[in-house]
């Protein structure tokens, strides 16, 4: 143990030696594993956020199309559906997307009626009648509802409406609610100009969930030109999307990566004259091949562990403290996530072991291997170089 | 007593390639306990290459090198090296100091492998600074320091393990005549400790000198003659 700590002592006064160009390296190797975290990081989050959006989502969704395009359904299709063995509810939604011109923002208007259970307010109720509304945080922030306790928004026949804001919803999901707001079923339909007797969709509930896809079937036929969405074909969609999403960002620091194999390569393939002339000069004064080998795994597991610890907290602060600022727009999306949300932290612990096997475990394979081919030559040899 | 013993020992570098050299052809001596022995001849003549084989530096091609009575040429790298750390203190030419290191933690340095704590390192340390009269540049970096005052670093460095042979190689190649003078001061201080010094050198105030024991002439890597005062 104190001749593990006696070459750490002496590792550690090694590397000082040789600043400018550790520097260099852990700079390096902290930006590339920064980049990979932080979009492991980020992907993994909103996975997270919307796997929590999707516990709240009925076990079939069920739209109309036309043309291959949502279109609204008509309310007398949920008699028939309802009437299909094995479903318990059918549940008209009413709800839209808003942008709001004043700030250049979308909103989702949903009806307190579709409004999912995971909903809960941190203060105050839902709406009663059509002059009320709930609003999510963000909703709630941008445009001081939380102080004014009013929201004005322009509808379909360009009149402000003016709503009091009955509620701001909490959520562990800040995804699910952020730029919410719930309206009654009826203002809903209003503030759209929906036809009478038609919503956006359907939420159907079905008692045993093995038959929620024999339930699908049965709609289809029943209602060709309709399209069941099962929970599960939303849960791999999304998580498609952000693999998708992911997986485009990972290739594109794919040139990262190889800088910093060619970094390791470059290492492993030869070590200077000074580092040969010292290793030389350590075996001639009595240190064997193993004490010169753990020096340099020591250094290596310095230099690397400090640039994977700098590179996760950068990546994590990055990702969570900054919402991800660098890599957000394209990782998140383009409409729905309007207004900014703040990404609950969370951490895959198999991503960052896979992150320190990938980089931490090469470039000490990279410092050590050279070494090992220098240090088992005789001290002479090294010395003459 | 005989002391190392040299026998048949040649040193051929790049065996076999076109640019093969013979740097040592079947050199037969013999060192005795706390003797000072001076390797002398032209530059080229192979003095550093056996200097290096009778401190474990490197293998010969062929022979043997016994040290205190053990053929330590078959010996295992694992061995070698702990005869080296035992038996052995070099004081290079260039010094081979790690220049930006201070006194204190050069002379240390061979001290580091072995499972000692600081105190005990510095227990071991400051009493050699301060016999080689170096203690009040001992949190001084080496490359502040003079020639002089870095070759007593290298010396204070080769006698930090206690070793039976001091190993020097062109030790006064870099010195003037006076600091020539405060090495054969330290090299008879180390003599009547007991010591068995080797020394390679071309400097005739070194090899001359009268705490020389045996000289031994060397030329083109053949052993020319062995003379004994």
């Amino acid at each position: 143990m104190i001749k593990h700590l006696k070459i750490i002592e002496y590792a550690l006064s090694s590397l000082l030696r040789r600043k400018s160009k550790i520097i260099a390296i852990v700079f390096a190797y902290s930006f590339t594993v920064a980049t990979l975290a932080s979009v492991l990081f980020l992907t993994h989050a909103l996975k997270t956020e919307a796997n929590f959006v999707l516990q709240g989502v009925p076990d079939l969704i069920v739209q109309k199309v036309m043309g291959g395009r949502h279109e609204l359904i008509p309310l007398e299709y949920a008699q028939k559906i309802k009437a299909i063995h094995g479903v318990s509810e059918v549940k008209p939604r009413f709800w839209g997307y808003h942008f709001d011109a004043l700030i250049e923002v979308n909103y989702t208007l949903m009806g307190a009626g579709g409004a999912t259970k995971e909903l809960r307010l941190l203060d105050g109720r839902l709406p009663e009648n059509e002059f009320e509304c709930a609003v999510g945080a963000g909703v709630a922030a941008l445009r001081g509802s939380d102080y004014s306790g009013e929201l004005i928004l322009v509808n379909s026949r360009n009149t402000g409406q003016l709503f009091e804001v009955t509620g701001i919803f909490e959520s562990d999901s800040n995804l699910l609610t952020n730029d919410l707001v719930v309206l009654t079923d009826k203002a809903v339909v209003d503030f759209f100009g929906f036809p009478e007797g038609k919503a956006t969709d359907f939420a159907v509930t079905v008692r045993n969930s093995n038959e929620v896809q024999t339930v699908a079937v049965k709609i289809k036929k029943m209602f060709p030109d309709t399209r069941p969405i099962t929970k599960s074909e939303l849960t791999r969609t999304y998580d498609m999307v952000f693999n998708w999403r992911s997986g485009m960002m990972l290739t594109v620091f794919c040139a990262a990566i190889i800088a910093l194999c060619i970094m390791a390569w470059d290492k492993a393939t030869g070590i200077s004259a000074e580092e040969k002339q010292e290793i030389g000069i350590l075996k001639a004064i009595g240190w064997d091949t193993g004490d010169v080998l753990v020096l340099k795994f020591w250094e290596g597991v310095i230099v690397s562990l400090s640039s994977f610890m700098t590179g996760l907290v950068l990546s994590y602060i990055h990702v969570f403290y900054f919402d991800a600022f660098i890599l957000s727009t394209i990782l998140k999306g383009w409409s729905v996530l309007f207004p900014d949300f703040q990404l609950i932290p969370s951490v895959n612990v198999l991503h960052v072991l896979a992150m320190f096997f990938l980089t931490v475990v090469p470039y000490i394979a990279s410092t050590v291997i050279p070494t090992w081919k220098t240090a088992v030559a005789d001290p002479e040899s090294v010395m003459r170089g | 007593m005989t002391f190392i013993q040299v026998e048949d020992l040649s040193k051929i570098y790049n065996s076999g390639q076109a640019d093969e050299v013979t740097a040592l052809a079947d050199i037969s001596l013999s060192l005795e306990r706390g003797e000072v022995a001076v390797l002398t001849g032209p530059s080229g003549s192979g003095k550093t290459s056996l200097l290096s084989l009778i401190g474990c530096m490197g293998r010969p091609t062929q022979g043997r090198v016994v040290i205190a009575g053990k053929d330590v040429v078959k010996l295992p790298e694992r061995f070698l090296t702990e005869v080296r750390r035992k038996r052995f203190g070099f004081i290079f030419q260039q010094f081979n100091l790690i220049r930006e290191l201070t006194v204190l933690d050069n002379i240390l340095l061979p001290l580091y492998p072995l499972a000692i704590g600081m105190a005990e390192m510095k227990t071991k340390g400051l009493p050699i600074l301060e016999k080689l009269k170096i203690i009040d540049k001992k949190n001084l970096k080496v490359k502040k320091l003079s020639g002089g005052e870095q070759q007593r670093v290298a010396i204070a460095r080769a006698l930090i393990n206690e070793p039976d042979v001091i190993i020097a190689d062109e030790p006064t190649a870099h010195l003037d005549r006076k600091l020539a003078q405060e090495f054969l001061d330290i090299l008879t201080i180390l003599r009547a400790e007991g010591k068995t010094v080797v020394i390679a050198t071309h400097d005739p105030f070194i090899s001359e000198h009268e705490l020389v024991g045996k000289t031994v002439f060397m030329r083109d890597g053949h052993l020319e003659r062995i003379e004994e005062q």
